[in-house]
């Protein structure tokens, strides 16, 4: 599947992927610092896991830099 | 490794980037400007899709590590490292308040706090509603649906009242508005706000966590416990970034454009002085007690007030709430303003200042200085006496602070 990835285009040779899998393979800096937006839309950390990226997903990795998640 | 204890917190929280030096303690970043291998890597950074700094008013390493201590040891979704206290408070007030809406809160309130509200704050529109915090109840009534938050001091100073927080976060909780606590005298280690339901925690970080007035600073710490789609300034936020609206809402809007923030070095040496707050409270609020038992004794003094005396009438509701470390702070009374002063100026030790939770104790008369601004009538209202002197206690030897209180006192 193609997905945006921070604004750029990502092909995906998997046909199903959490949003949680997708933060390992990106291999983000520091994950546990970061927030994640699925279409605009925020996702809970607590449901990174069960959350699926869809095809023609658009997917932010977003900081806060200091001391916010 | 089980989960760690306060200090062992403080002192091995890990860096969020490894230091290239290995060094023990976070350098001081006293840079303003961060460079970027790229025009794509500086456009993601501003975008908030690179972990990266930028700015030093807007973010910084050494103050961002400050912030990762405070945030590791309080459990908290969040923490914002600003320039002083006042500049938590009005940060916080400004990022989910504006024109027409109310707080509620005391008269009974630190100087300038009372002040930012009434001159700075109301003539923008933003009023603040005053009502007795220690009858919980009498507040509801002033609650409407512009009302924003409650806004408290655990212990006011320099009244050093106590409210009865757990009923302050029921109705905040029923009505769905914040509840906003100032900690300033009784810090984390002291007080777990969290626990107690308080949503968003300030402080002036220059009392005792700098190492003892060290250096002005002040914390927003967002306990995470507030849904922040109850408040219309942040709704829109929240659908993109959930939980972390409020924090979102500071760091790229409220607290970036008033240019609030810590300097550097001061987050240094704040940080510094973190690693020794517990020991530092301990030894103060022991002193604090000993001095307060030995004045309450004492027949030159008329009136003696620390909660942590089991005569106060907040003294269980004090160690119910602060682990039994009601700050180190204490008020007594003296015959008359003009017998404030002369005990006063007979003190060898203790220093005439205007500050509190310095390692030296330091004293003042509140009503002819920092409430020097209101006239008699709202002095009173704001319960302070023309007899009142308070004594913040420091970390010197107790007996040597009881002598030169007692040679003081002598007529």
């Amino acid at each position: 599947m193609k997905i945006t990835v921070n604004d750029k285009e990502v092909n995906l040779d998997k046909g199903e992927i959490t949003v949680s899998e997708l933060l390992t393979i990106s291999k983000v800096e520091n994950p546990e610092v970061v927030s994640v937006q699925r279409n605009g839309e925020f996702v809970d950390k607590k449901d990174l896991g069960s959350t699926q990226v869809k095809d023609g997903d658009k997917i932010d990795f977003l900081y806060f830099m200091g001391g916010g998640k | 490794m089980k989960d760690l204890n306060f200090v062992t917190k403080i002192l091995h929280n890990k860096f969020l980037k490894e230091d290239p030096h290995g060094a023990l303690h976070m350098p001081i970043y006293d840079n303003v400007a961060f460079g970027f291998k790229t025009a794509e890597d500086i456009e993601l950074a501003f975008a908030g899709k690179k972990p990266a700094h930028m700015y030093s008013r807007i973010s910084n390493p050494t103050i961002e590590n400050f912030e990762q201590k405070i945030k590791a040891v309080t459990d908290s979704l969040g923490v914002i490292a600003l320039s002083s206290g006042m500049a938590a408070i009005a940060n916080v007030i400004l990022a989910i308040a504006g024109q027409g809406d109310n707080i509620i809160t005391s008269k009974h309130l630190f100087g300038n706090t009372f002040s930012l509200f009434e001159k700075t704050l109301k003539p923008w529109g933003l009023e603040s509603r005053y009502a007795d915090l220690t009858k919980a109840s009498d507040l509801v009534a002033l609650i409407d649906e512009k009302t924003k938050a409650i806004f408290f001091e655990t212990i006011t100073n320099p009244q050093l009242e106590v409210v009865d927080i757990e009923a302050l976060a029921k109705i905040a909780k029923g009505k769905g508005i914040v509840l906003i606590a100032d900690t300033t005298l009784t810090p984390p280690y002291i007080f777990n706000s969290k626990e107690f339901k308080v949503d968003i925690e300030v402080l002036s970080s220059t009392k005792y966590l700098s190492g003892g007035a060290t250096s002005v600073g002040g914390l927003i710490i967002d306990n995470g416990t507030f849904d922040w789609s109850k408040n219309d300034k942040l709704k829109d936020d929240v659908k993109k970034f959930g939980p972390n609206a409020f924090l979102y809402k500071l760091r790229k809007e409220v607290y970036r454009n008033l240019g609030s923030c810590l300097s550097p070095y001061n987050a240094f040496l704040q940080s510094i002085g973190l690693e020794t707050l517990v020991l530092r409270i301990d030894a103060s609020c022991a002193n604090a007690l000993e001095i307060a038992k030995f004045l309450d004794k004492d027949k030159r003094v008329k009136e003696v007030n620390y909660p942590g005396l089991a005569s106060s009438p907040y003294y269980e509701l004090s160690n119910k709430q602060f682990s039994g470390k009601p700050g180190s702070l204490l008020t007594f009374d003296l015959g008359s303003k003009d017998a404030c002063y002369k005990f006063m100026n007979k003190l060898k030790l203790v220093k005439r200042s205007t500050n509190l939770n310095d390692n030296r104790s330091l004293i003042i008369h509140p009503s002819s200085t920092i409430f020097c601004e209101y006239d008699q009538k709202l002095r009173e209202e704001m319960g302070l006496r023309e007899t009142m002197i308070r004594l913040a206690v420091g970390i010197e030897d107790s007996k040597d602070l009881i002598y030169d209180i007692s040679q003081a006192l002598e007529v």
